[in-house]
């Protein structure tokens, strides 16, 4: 009788794609007269930027992971030396203290340098995030977006 | 694209306080990176995965303005042969960056000038001066003689004056009217003027651009880094006559009734000296008179000054002063306002 020989062979992992992937883009938004007068919004590399200019970021996400991924939430600090404009995809909630709270920025507050209370305006969010509801399938793509002026 | 429901809004019981932040009017400094980072978090099976970020980043470009403008809404009255009269400026950088601007001060040819004259001479050695102690006067000896001012912030406002020499021989209302330039110029070195800046020409790139953003204001050029104002010097001088008058006080005959010019006579000279009504204060205003021949100086009486005019008369109100020497008599009126008369009186006795 012979006896077998059976290797075991651990399968070896192939150089593992990131769960999530997630991307940054930024452009410039410029708002031209368009032929019959009507203003014409058209989206620029951002090679030339200067205080005043509109920007317009886009968060790409991917769910490469193979399984549903949930309690997915993005987050993005509004980066110095702009202020955030707004535009936001729908359902994102905004801090106006730095990340320690966020909500609805028509329901929020802030104190001005002179002590007085006012409802918080687009010039005074520092976060925006997106919490998602239900678990972001896998395979499952999308995209979020705002938009700041280069202060 | 499928569309996520997100997390309906937070129960805000507690309202939620940030503060507000100003802005710099110039904008973000040129140069400056805006990077943007974004992190998403997630579970995978119940169980919190690795944090996934991303970032990217985008230069700011240099967005050159500057304003240079008069100060003091007025032209600056002068005097002929006044030396370093002043003229005052100020050049505000509203760029995104600190920026050197290269300085001009220039005369006028003609026209109108910034206050409404018409520009018919030129100040000569000029130069220009930088406030240095900030307090909006030029101080001899303390302001700084630039040809450029060095390291500008963003947002800051520099006051500059320039000084100059008005020639003698202008005319009350004669009009010099000065311009000053500014040219923004690189304001990285401190100490030295930096390159005069040129516009990123062709294909925007992805480093530092340079963009000329300033306005066509006082009549320069937009868009082309460069902007200046105007300001003038107006003449005020003091426009003086001299007359001189004489008569006959006594004489050994006649007494004071009805004297007459002969040998004895004692006769009173005036020298009444005028200062036409809009001029400048004259002051100083030094009379001299040699006496007439075949006379003899009234020592008694002696000389009198700053007396005054009733019509074509000297009335004898004026003081005791000036002096005798030699054969000329020599009275100081100190100070002459314009359509002001004053007088130099004195006395002689014929030989």
């Amino acid at each position: 009788m012979l006896a077998f020989l059976l290797l075991a062979v651990t399968a070896v992992p192939a150089a593992a794609e990131p769960q999530v992937s997630l991307t940054s883009h930024v452009s410039v938004v410029r708002i031209k007269a368009g032929r019959s007068g009507t203003p014409v919004r058209s989206l620029e590399e951002p090679k030339l930027v200067t205080p005043g200019d509109r920007l317009l970021f886009t968060l790409d996400y991917s769910n490469n992971s193979g399984k549903p991924a949930d309690h997915f939430v993005v987050s993005d600090p509004v980066p110095s030396g702009v202020i955030f404009a707004g535009e936001e995809s729908k359902g994102a909630e905004v801090s106006v203290d730095s990340g320690k709270s966020f909500g609805p920025l028509d329901t929020l507050k802030v104190v001005d340098a002179d002590g007085k209370r006012r409802a918080a305006r687009p010039s005074d969010v520092t976060h925006v995030r997106w919490t998602f509801a239900r678990a972001v399938a896998a395979g499952e793509r999308g995209e979020l977006r705002f938009e700041a002026i280069v202060k | 694209m499928i569309r996520n429901r997100i997390a309906a809004g937070v129960s805000l019981a507690a309202l939620i306080f940030g503060t507000a932040t100003p802005a710099n009017a110039a904008g973000t400094t040129a140069g400056s990176n805006i990077v943007n980072n974004v992190t998403v978090d997630f579970k995978v099976g119940g169980v919190s995965q690795n944090q996934i970020s991303a970032s990217n980043s985008l230069v700011v470009d240099r967005k050159v303005n500057l304003t240079v403008a008069e100060v003091g809404n007025a032209t600056t009255s002068v005097s002929p042969g006044q030396s370093a009269a002043v003229t005052t400026f100020s050049v505000t950088n509203s760029s995104n960056a600190t920026l050197d601007f290269a300085l001009a001060a220039t005369n006028r040819s003609g026209g109108t000038a910034a206050h409404g004259g018409t520009d018919n001479f030129d100040v000569s050695n000029i130069k220009m001066y930088v406030d240095t102690n900030s307090n909006g006067v030029y101080d001899a000896g303390t302001d700084q003689q630039v040809t450029y001012l060095d390291q500008v912030a963003a947002d800051a406002v520099v006051t500059v004056f320039v000084v100059a020499d008005v020639p003698l021989g202008r005319s009350t209302g004669d009009v010099a009217g000065v311009r000053l330039t500014a040219t923004a110029a690189d304001g990285s070195t401190a100490g030295s003027q930096g390159a005069v800046l040129t516009q990123t020409a062709g294909a925007n790139t992805a480093a530092m651009d340079t963009v000329f953003a300033d306005t066509n204001a006082n009549g320069n050029t937009a868009n082309d880094g460069i902007g200046f104002a105007e300001d003038d010097y107006t003449v005020l001088g003091a426009n003086v006559a001299a007359t001189k008058t004489s008569r006959v006080v006594s004489d050994p005959i006649n007494g004071t009734t009805n004297p007459k010019m002969i040998p004895g006579a004692t006769v009173e000279y005036c020298i009444a000296v005028a200062n036409g009504s809009g001029s400048a204060t004259a002051t100083n205003v030094v009379v001299t008179d040699p006496l007439p021949a075949q006379t003899t100086y009234d020592s008694t009486f002696g000389i009198k000054v700053n007396g005054t005019v009733t019509g074509a008369t000297c009335n004898a109100d004026g003081v005791a002063g000036g002096s005798f020497a030699g054969t000329t008599v020599t009275g100081t009126i100190a100070s002459l306002l314009a359509a002001d008369t004053r007088t130099v009186v004195f006395r002689v006795t014929i030989n």
